[in-house]
């Protein structure tokens, strides 16, 4: 068990990887935008379509990685109150909400890719980009959520984590 | 089933859900999916993955990412550092000009980073032990930082307003200029009690100040105008009409980046990497509750409750400002439990329509709102600003940095009644530079 934990971890890790990836290259491919389109007076193709679909692969991608390191925002209040074993089946609880959930959206995506590669699907724009490349993130990403959440759960009852990671705090931009 | 009924279960079920500690965006997420499923049946799912992917696919969501960036590049180098002493030597002749070098580099930082604990972090961890080494009382010196981090998401450029405009379908560039002004008047006021309060408790402003030879009070400055000049660089894109937020704030983070390596010297890829992998992570967490929001809307649009709610307010005979009451009122308690994006993406699509409904201009309400969001950073139970200055001095009280901060909420509670009265502290700026209203 402890195998697939780490196995998952570490995919989890790559995934945070290749989304800081997508993003500094988001950052390029808008500065250029930038240049060719105001500097230069061209018109640009592919990187409008690049970059909101780049961000929305870091997004996908990078929620497993997120989720490992438990930065996804939520309202730890009531944990705080509960004594350890409740809030370990509080975390449980909480876990498996987000697995279901998740495992849902990992399997609808995986549905819509699927039509979208047989249905030989194009973004509307002058690039038309396959969609189903954006689309693979959601089976891709998702279900990497997905399988972090079972690992998250089997670290959960064999002990190996705390529930909710009581003693850290994340900072959170936009606040 | 009655539409409100069903409403009032979505609340509660809300409530219940993100109770457990769930992640905030899988709460959402879960909720929705539920109640579509409960009501419309499996095959109403099948819409689930490309509302959710739908909801993240716009180019003007680009610009979160990158503000994130820009404000993580210049959280990560020296420079709030370099801020607070520009100030501090600038202004350390004038009255109280401790504690107003403090605020100012709060709001000025804020606008740069756009992060509330970032904001409070870098300037509390200079400012807070300087002000208690010239005697300024504890309560005075954490509160004044905790309130002044609070600006961040109200004086642009700030992602809650990004995420107000995506949510409402509203013109990011007019909701930065509602901003500015009412966040000046904020930084105004809470300059303003700092002042009344030190006096108040007979604390001397004359005693202590170090004295800055022209040479130090010229050295720091160079430093910190190229962030300045990239402020104000993305405001004029932004405005002259030349380039959308999402290029502006992209071409934004390329400078601050550019600029951490050339002024602070972090060059080493491990330096930028952190700030990279930082953002990613931010953005990665606000995107996911705003896909995830997308689903939510959905469901409660196609249960016609967002309509209902509308109908049922609308038909109530109430007068325009008991319904804006209602409403700050339940803003602030939503404020007090949620992060601000999760309660803008949720509230701001039914409210917009019910506030536009009575007559209110929907970029004021935007402020309104943002300063709602601010009071909920500094009140327990997860005022996040009070826990970020708590670990900058972790042998001030919580309950003495609460009790510090309040005076400053009601600063804010005040701002909310001034832009009441003078709601064109908001909209005539908007107006003035980009015509309408």
């Amino acid at each position: 068990m402890n195998f697939f934990i780490d196995i998952v971890r570490q995919l989890s890790r790559a995934c945070g990887v290749f989304a800081s990836i997508l993003i500094a290259s988001a950052i390029v491919v808008v500065c250029q935008m930038v240049v060719l389109r105001y500097f230069l007076q061209e018109s640009t193709v592919w990187q409008t379509d690049y970059v909101t679909y780049a961000l929305v692969a870091a997004t996908l991608i990078g929620s497993p990685y997120v989720l490992l390191i438990k930065g996804h925002v939520n309202v730890d209040l009531l944990p705080h109150y509960l004594s350890l074993p409740a809030r370990k089946i509080l975390a449980l609880l909480a876990s498996i909400g987000g697995l279901v959930f998740t495992a849902l959206l990992a399997w609808k995506g995986y549905e819509m890719f699927a039509e979208a590669l047989h249905g030989g699907w194009v973004t509307d724009t002058i690039w038309e980009l396959p969609l189903w490349i954006p689309y693979l993130s959601i089976p891709l990403g998702i279900g990497l959520l997905s399988l972090q959440y079972v690992a998250d759960i089997l670290a959960l009852l064999n002990g190996r984590d705390m529930p909710f990671a009581m003693d850290t705090h994340s900072a959170f931009e936009g606040e | 089933m009655d539409p409100l009924f069903i409403g009032l279960l979505v609340a509660f079920a809300t409530i219940l859900v993100l109770s457990s500690g769930i992640p905030v965006a899988f709460g959402l997420g879960l909720v929705a999916v539920g109640f579509l499923f409960a009501f419309e049946g499996l095959d109403s799912l099948d819409v689930m993955a490309e509302t959710f992917f739908s909801g993240l696919a716009e180019f003007a969501l680009v610009s979160i990412p990158m503000f994130i960036v820009m404000g993580a590049a210049v959280a990560s180098s020296p420079a709030g550092k370099d801020l607070y002493a520009a100030l501090d030597r600038w202004l350390n002749r004038v009255p109280g000009g401790l504690i107003i070098s403090n605020i100012g580099a709060c709001s000025i930082f804020a606008a740069l980073s756009g992060s509330s604990p970032a904001t409070c972090a870098a300037i509390g961890k200079m400012g807070i032990p300087e002000m208690r080494k010239r005697g300024y009382p504890d309560g005075l010196a954490t509160g004044s930082i905790a309130a002044g981090g609070t600006l961040g998401i109200l004086i642009p450029p700030s992602i809650t307003m990004i995420v107000y405009g995506i949510a409402t379908e509203t013109s990011i560039g007019r909701l930065f200029l509602a901003g500015l002004l009412p966040g000046l008047l904020l930084t105004t006021l809470f300059m303003c009690w700092s002042l009344y309060t030190a006096w108040q408790n007979g604390y001397s402003f004359k005693d202590q100040a170090n004295k800055y030879s022209w040479r130090e009070k010229f050295e720091v400055l160079p430093r910190i105008f190229p962030f300045l000049l990239i402020i104000v660089g993305v405001l004029y894109v932004l405005y002259g009409g030349v380039a959308t937020p999402s290029e502006a704030a992209g071409v934004g983070a390329m400078f601050c980046l550019v600029l951490v390596v050339v002024i602070y010297g972090m060059w080493q890829p491990r330096k930028i990497w952190n700030i990279l992998s930082d953002s990613m992570k931010e953005s990665v967490m606000i995107l996911m509750i705003i896909g995830a929001s997308a689903l939510f809307s959905y469901t409660l649009s196609s249960l016609y409750v967002t309509q209902s709610v509308a109908e049922y307010i609308a038909a109530l005979d109430i007068n325009k400002w008991q319904l804006l009451i209602i409403i700050n009122l339940f803003l602030l308690v939503a404020g007090f439990f949620l992060p601000p994006v999760a309660v803008i993406l949720m509230t701001a699509p039914i409210l917009l329509p019910i506030i536009v409904q009575a007559g209110f201009d929907p970029y004021w309400f935007a402020v309104v709102f943002t300063i709602n969001m601010e009071i909920g950073l500094i009140t327990p139970p997860v005022g996040l600003n009070l826990y970020v200055i708590n670990g900058i001095v972790p042998d001030v009280s919580l309950p003495t940095i609460l009790k510090g901060a309040l005076p400053f909420m009601l600063c804010m509670v005040l701002a909310i009644a001034i832009l009441c009265v003078f709601p064109e502290i908001a909209t005539w700026l908007p107006n003035y530079m980009m015509g309408g209203g």
